[in-house]
């Protein structure tokens, strides 16, 4: 057989055998992507037929105070919980960085939370912070507080949420830090140990530096995690009260679902596209001079 | 060679059979209903489905269950659009001018006629003629009423007897009562003299009880700005000043949910909520419970609601007359019976209700009655497809914000205004 005729057998070949990944990709990723961008440019409530109104949508949108509020609160909503997020996970990491059975049973215990569903989650903190019959009003009983209303309160709820959301995610930062931290080797700090280093300058001057390709992956996978925040506003609050707790992806649900304007959610999204397009860039274009990778040999 | 002659007998047969299709082999007509309700009615809804095929072999109806009211909307486009669609559905009033001007409904006179149904029997104001008001407009039938209701008031005749309060019947009158019957012991509230979701359904007759109207007399305009205001802040005001009125936390039918739960545990002493939810109710509180009249302010009035059946215009004819086989006998004396007395919907067949069983039962149950009677204070609605817009856009989601005070009545009137009458102009 020729050499150029192996050639295209293999190419061939290689492109058949993707073909079924790619032809789903295709279909339910790129395919979806481009008809949403082509509907953002109609008003469509699924049932008459498509009007083509250009640009109308996005002016709406952008000019609504209801939009912009939106935007607000899913800033807040993920810089919470990231924040929230990576502190505490980073704090637990260093806390069981040993190898006791302990620490693996706490380790499993807090990892949990992560792996059950957001529906069963978002269920069991509704009951728990239920104004009269819930678990924490009553815990809180006895500390002297009076019973809050975590969910209908309209400047507390996006951080009970906040706080539900952390619960649950904390597993994750903290096993990712974990793996991190043991992937920085011993003789750093015997180094520095034997130079009289305390446990913050240890921290501060090895630990710290050489987490931050963790660092850095737990912020943006994170971010971008919470801008896709849906189920729990869509079972605890529904975007309540009035709006506090609307974060951007049940706000294109709302659009879509609730009031059958699909040209608009259509915009939404591709809004929430780009913006979430230009914040992987930007986090990319500012970590990357203070990402530290250990040197190996 | 004999072989292949039974062979060729054999492939004719089955040719036969397949050709002659489900009426040769007895196979009954399908077609699908998909519902939307939880609970009671959701089993009541599934036996009656049963009853409906056991009596008979010729249509068979595959119900399916669709979430609430407003998912099911969602889904029903989607089938539409994709050509899934069932065959009989049903859909609350609000949103019926919209979907028929979309063309979705198939057009019910015809089979009225030719099976003999008499639109006179269907109680009047539970009908699709007596619910909308249509400006002139002719508009023919397209919905048969399914499970139709009022909102009431129901009272813990027990919490008000302790106290010696009577049944309000005004909306002063109901102020006072939730005053005397709203306990606090220190800075918690044991019980609430008043409890409502704040909804659009219950605005609504607030509204027209103020006598206001939703829309100007010739259907064009927003008509609601005043005296829906009056309706606002008269919430507002129990809520906020004088703190006789809890607020149901959770969207839509969450709030519906917690407002029962808290009269169920005597947390509420007086709520409003739908008839549809006497049978429930009666079944699972441990006091003495009675329903009233919503309160007047200059008049009484409710808006009805509950749901329409409507057939898809898309389905094919077999699945059509399978479908309105099963609305007729649905509408029919002994099921709208059957109905109403293990829900509490109101009984849609006039003939029934002046009937020995119905006037029995209304007797041993006369918390079942009330709505019925309401039925003379019933407002219309505005056949315009704006009407789910308004409802869902402008209204329902603008009524919170001045009850936890984050604007005033006046702002959120005057925006709902304008938003409606931008939608009612075709923007």
């Amino acid at each position: 057989m020729g050499w150029t005729r192996l050639i295209r057998r293999q190419t061939l070949l290689g492109y058949a055998l993707i073909l079924p990944s790619m032809a789903f990709f295709f279909i339910f990723y790129i395919y979806p992507v481009v008809y949403s961008f082509y509907l953002s440019f109609f008003t469509w409530d699924m049932l008459k037929p498509k009007q083509f109104i250009a640009l109308r949508n996005y002016q709406e949108l952008l000019g609504t105070e209801e939009f912009r509020e939106v935007l607000g609160n899913t800033l807040t909503y993920s810089l919470g919980v990231v924040g929230l997020a990576m502190g505490f996970g980073l704090f637990l990491a260093l806390l069981l960085n040993n190898r006791t059975k302990l620490s693996s049973l706490f380790q499993a215990c807090i990892f949990t939370s992560y792996i059950v569903s957001w529906v069963a989650v978002s269920l069991l903190w509704i009951w728990m912070l239920d104004p009269q019959y819930g678990l924490v009003n009553y815990l809180g009983s006895f500390l002297g507080m009076s019973p809050v209303d975590w969910l209908g309160n309209h400047s507390l709820a996006l951080w009970t949420l906040v706080g539900v959301t952390v619960w649950k995610v904390i597993g994750y930062p903290m096993i990712i830090f974990l793996a991190g931290l043991q992937s920085i080797s011993q003789d750093y700090y015997e180094a520095a140990s034997l130079d009289g280093a305390g446990a913050w300058h240890r921290f501060r001057y090895i630990t710290w530096p050489l987490l931050t390709p963790t660092t850095v992956f737990l912020f943006i996978t994170l971010t971008i995690a919470t801008f896709q925040g849906f189920d729990i506003v869509n079972i605890m609050t529904q975007g309540g009260p009035v709006h506090a707790t609307s974060i951007y992806v049940f706000y294109i649900y709302e659009q879509a679902f609730h009031y059958f304007r699909i040209g608009r959610a259509s915009a939404a999204v591709m809004i929430c596209f780009g913006l979430i397009l230009a914040l992987t860039y930007a986090q990319h274009r500012v970590f990357r001079r203070k990402v530290h990778y250990t040197q190996v040999g | 060679m004999k072989t292949r002659t039974l062979l060729r007998c054999a492939l004719a047969t089955a040719v036969a059979v397949a050709l002659a299709g489900p009426a040769w082999a007895g196979e009954p007509i399908t077609a699908t209903f998909w519902y939307s309700y939880g609970g009671k009615v959701r089993q009541v809804t599934e036996e009656m489905v049963k009853k409906f095929n056991g009596s008979q072999t010729k249509y068979r109806i595959d119900g399916s269950f669709q979430g609430d009211y407003f998912q099911a909307l969602a889904k029903i486009r989607a089938a539409i659009t994709t050509k899934t669609a069932p065959a009989i559905f049903h859909v609350i009033g609000e949103a019926m001018p919209d979907l028929w001007q979309g063309g979705m409904f198939e057009n019910l006179e015809p089979y009225v006629k030719s099976t003999g149904v008499k639109s006179e029997d269907f109680v009047q104001a539970l009908s699709q003629h007596g619910y909308f008001d249509y400006y002139g407009k002719s508009v023919p039938l397209f919905a048969i009423p399914f499970n139709r209701s009022m909102p009431v008031m129901y009272y813990n005749k027990d919490l008000l007897d302790a106290k010696g309060v009577k049944v309000p019947t005004s909306w002063d009158e109901l102020r006072d009562a939730a005053t005397k019957l709203t306990v606090r012991e220190g800075n918690e509230v044991k019980t609430w003299g008043f409890e409502v979701p704040v909804d659009w359904w219950f605005w609504h007759g607030l509204l027209y009880q103020a006598g206001g109207s939703l829309l100007s007399a010739d259907g064009k305009q927003a008509g609601f700005r005043q005296k829906g205001g009056e309706a606002l802040q008269y919430w507002v005001d129990m809520v906020n000043k004088h703190k006789i009125m809890k607020r149901p936390g959770g969207k839509d039918y969450n709030a519906w949910e917690v407002t029962n739960t808290d009269f169920i545990n005597q947390k509420a002493a007086m709520i409003f909520t739908s008839t549809a939810f006497v049978n429930y109710l009666t079944e699972n509180v441990k006091f003495k419970m009675g329903t009233a009249f919503l309160p007047k302010k200059e008049k009484f009035a409710a808006p009805t609601g509950g749901t329409f059946f409507v057939m898809i215009k898309d389905a094919t004819p077999a699945q059509k007359e399978a479908g309105w086989a099963f609305i007729k006998w649905m509408s029919e004396p002994s099921q709208a019976v059957y109905w109403s007395q293990n829900t509490g919907y109101i009984c849609t067949n006039e003939p029934a209700i002046a009937g020995a069983e119905m006037q029995k039962f209304y007797k041993e149950n006369p918390n079942y009655r009330v709505a019925y009677e309401q039925l003379k204070y019933a407002q219309r609605m505005p056949f315009t497809p704006a009407l789910i817009r308004i409802q869902r856009e402008v209204i329902q989601p603008n009524l919170e914000a001045p009850v936890i005070g984050l604007k005033t009545v006046d702002e959120t009137m005057a925006a709902a205004e304008k938003a409606a009458n931008d939608i009612l102009a075709g923007k």
